[in-house]
């Protein structure tokens, strides 16, 4: 069976999910026998920029106009296409003040000059294209990366968890720092996969993976209430990764 | 009459971290513009935190960039706690200097083994340079995992740390596991030093080579060090770090999103060819040898070297992790607690050396410790003009050299600065 002919993208981001790629260290060999990579310009000169791919990865959010050209034209050559990362699946920590306008922030931070390039606020992939499968994290977990490689390469589509960081600090036996500390803990209405990570350092969870499906974000902010955070503190937490997200955007419409 | 003009144009820079290209412009024979551009997309990070309160920073900054993670966590930690006048304890520094360490090994690695050394020996990238040198590309992957190996462990996470935090760290690491990752450091510098051979068999060409100001973290201290208490410059001058903004006069340019930045009218270099050349007299053991092997005891203004300086940079942070082990060992670990955060009005300022050079975070909290501005200066933001002289010097030194010769070496030299792109597209407020 020919080897299936692979492309890795990113939009605007921090790189990580690309960096995390390239952190498989010990499998990298392994990966490069299975696909073909047609197209990885973080990595490799000689990039192949018209053929068809099978499997495309994308990292980022589209923040600029030329974005969105680029990501319908990488659709129309993926058969799948693959979100990896929060900026790509959620709009990331770009999108946590998409409700201020582009101009405004501009102008601080650039002043006149900042009439030279075009920015638009920050949007998840699937804002503009068809996105078959998604990876979330900041930055993604190595370990769904391979599973998810492995699953392709297969002709499987991959398998993640569907319940939340809390059920995995649970399951470690950590000391819950939501309701036993009284932290910020976003736990409860975060997708797993990282197996609970910061908690197990003894730090509450950001949210950085985004939000589990049907999370219960009214009962996660009357916990935070009671426990004497500001309405404005827990928003700005909420916010911070995937404001985009529609069950936030929900939340925040309500108030 | 009508002038022979041509455009040498890198589209998409490739084998960097980030989205950039090249603009260089020959007429008549003469090298008439130069430009790097920069066309990664604006995430306005420095004033979507404005009005967050002081302990979200160091996690959202971080995002600026997943390579240079671990050092703009540690400058933002330090910022702020200098802010705060906030003491962190001496371990708290070692582990912190140790997680710099490990980021230092991660990014040379990657850069020099994975993305630059195909240049040298004319392949595409690490995936085609590996069927004929699988040996090479294999040590580069080991001490790309020693590097991450110890950002796991110390900050726990490769990319992104979470156990960095303010006033110290979530969960200190137990002797046994300092002890496990001394073992794999000692391994990882028998490889490295095999590396060093290899790499001083290759040929460094010098078409770039262009008088060059370099600047760097100086320290009291007697040994070589990515941290640092005042700004220094080949020249001799030397700044303070509060007052980096005096020279990082950043200009917006038109044909790019990151801004540039100048000393006394020049532009200069940051990253690991400018502290081997300032600090590398305070190197030590295998890292001197290494240094004298790669023909960098003397001075050189010649950008390609900054790949050999990593080489060196590497054998140095292999060392030093070793040193601090021991040194938090014999001292005998404490379980510490963390430092209590008394948060007020007013502005802290840090400074780091990130793999690509000095990095600063700077930021101005309200009372309840909000931000009320934040400003951060990264070294790829402060190499780009000096890129641009580089690429100049290059192009008319290599006028006569065929098209696609000459996009080759201008991307190698773009390359051997590591830009990283997403870092130098940042933001602070203009003319306030």
């Amino acid at each position: 069976m020919a080897k299936p002919k692979v492309g890795v993208f990113g939009m605007t981001g921090c790189a990580g999910e690309q960096i995390v790629i390239l952190n498989c260290e010990d499998e990298l060999m392994d990966i490069l026998k299975v696909l073909d990579i047609r197209s990885f310009h973080t990595a490799m000169s000689k990039n192949d920029e018209k053929c068809d791919l099978d499997i495309t990865f994308v990292e980022g959010a589209v923040v600029q106009p030329e974005e969105e050209v680029l990501l319908k034209e990488i659709r129309k050559r993926s058969r799948l296409l693959i979100a990896l990362g929060t900026c790509a699946v959620w709009g990331g920590v770009a999108a946590m003040k998409n409700e201020v306008s582009r101009q405004r922030l501009k102008d601080e931070v650039y002043g006149p000059r900042g009439q030279i390039f075009k920015s638009i606020p920050a949007q998840p992939l699937h804002s503009f294209v068809k996105v078959d499968f998604s990876i979330s994290g900041c930055p993604i977990e190595k370990e769904q990366f391979l599973q998810a490689v492995g699953a392709l390469v297969h002709g499987d589509i991959p398998v993640l968890p569907k319940y939340a960081v809390c059920t995995e600090c649970k399951m470690n036996e950590n000391t819950c720092l939501l309701l036993e500390k009284g932290e910020l803990c976003l736990g409860p209405i975060t997708v797993a996969g990282c197996n609970a990570r910061c908690l197990s350092y003894g730090i509450p969870c950001s949210g950085c993976r985004g939000p589990v499906e049907e999370a219960n974000i009214a009962s996660e902010v009357e916990i935070l209430k009671e426990k004497g955070f500001t309405l404005g503190d827990i928003h700005n937490q909420l916010r911070t990764f995937a404001a985009p997200a529609e069950v936030l955007q929900t939340h925040f419409a309500k108030r | 009459m009508k002038k022979m003009q041509k455009s040498v144009v890198v589209d998409h820079l490739c084998r960097v971290e980030g989205h950039g290209g090249i603009n260089v412009t020959i007429e008549d024979g003469k090298v008439v513009r130069v430009e790097m551009d920069i066309f990664e997309g604006t995430r306005f990070l420095e004033a979507l935190v404005v009005g967050r309160s002081y302990n979200e920073i160091p996690p959202i900054l971080s995002r600026i960039c997943a390579i240079c993670s671990a050092v703009h966590t540690i400058t933002s930690l330090m910022a702020i706690e200098d802010a705060f006048d906030t003491k962190v304890s001496s371990q708290t520094k070692l582990l912190r200097d140790l997680l710099v360490q490990g980021g230092n090994i991660e990014s040379h690695a990657l850069h020099l083994f994975c993305l630059a050394l195909p240049d040298f020996l004319g392949y595409s990238g690490a995936f085609t340079l590996v069927s004929d040198h699988p040996q090479e590309v294999k040590i580069g992957l080991e001490l790309k995992k020693l590097g991450n190996t110890i950002q796991e462990t110390i900050g726990g996470r490769a990319v992104h740390p979470v156990n960095a935090i303010l006033g110290g760290f979530g969960k200190v690491p137990t002797k046994e596991t300092l002890l496990r990752l001394k073992e794999e450091l000692i391994k990882g510098l028998e490889e490295a030093l095999t590396a060093i051979e290899f790499i001083a068999s290759l040929e460094i060409p010098n078409f770039s080579q262009s008088p060059t100001v370099y600047a760097a973290l100086g320290s009291s201290a007697q040994e070589y060090c990515l941290f640092g208490d005042k700004i220094i410059f080949s020249g001799g001058e030397s700044k303070e770090i509060e007052s980096y903004k005096e020279i990082c006069n950043e200009t917006v340019v038109p044909h790019s999103h990151a801004k540039q930045s100048h000393f006394k009218g020049k532009p200069f270099m940051v990253g690991a060819l400018a502290r081997v050349m300032l600090n590398g007299h305070k190197l030590n053991s295998e890292a001197k040898k290494a240094k004298e092997k790669l023909g960098l005891d003397s001075p050189t203004e010649n950008i390609l070297h900054n790949n050999t300086a990593q080489a060196i940079e590497i054998i140095y942070s292999i060392e030093r992790s070793i040193q601090i082990i021991d040194e938090i060992v014999e001292k005998g670990i404490k379980d510490e607690k963390l430092v209590k955060i008394k948060p007020k009005a007013g502005q802290g300022t840090a400074a780091a050396e990130a793999p690509r050079g000095t990095l600063y975070h700077s930021y101005t909290f309200d009372k309840e410790g909000r931000v009320t501005k934040a400003d951060v200066i990264t070294p790829t933001a402060q190499n780009l003009a000096n890129a641009e002289k580089d690429f100049r010097a290059s192009a008319e030194r290599l006028i006569n050299e065929p098209e696609e010769g000459l996009r080759a070496k201008l991307e190698m030299v773009a390359r051997a600065y590591d830009p990283c792109i997403s870092c130098s597209v940042h933001l602070e407020k203009m003319g306030t």
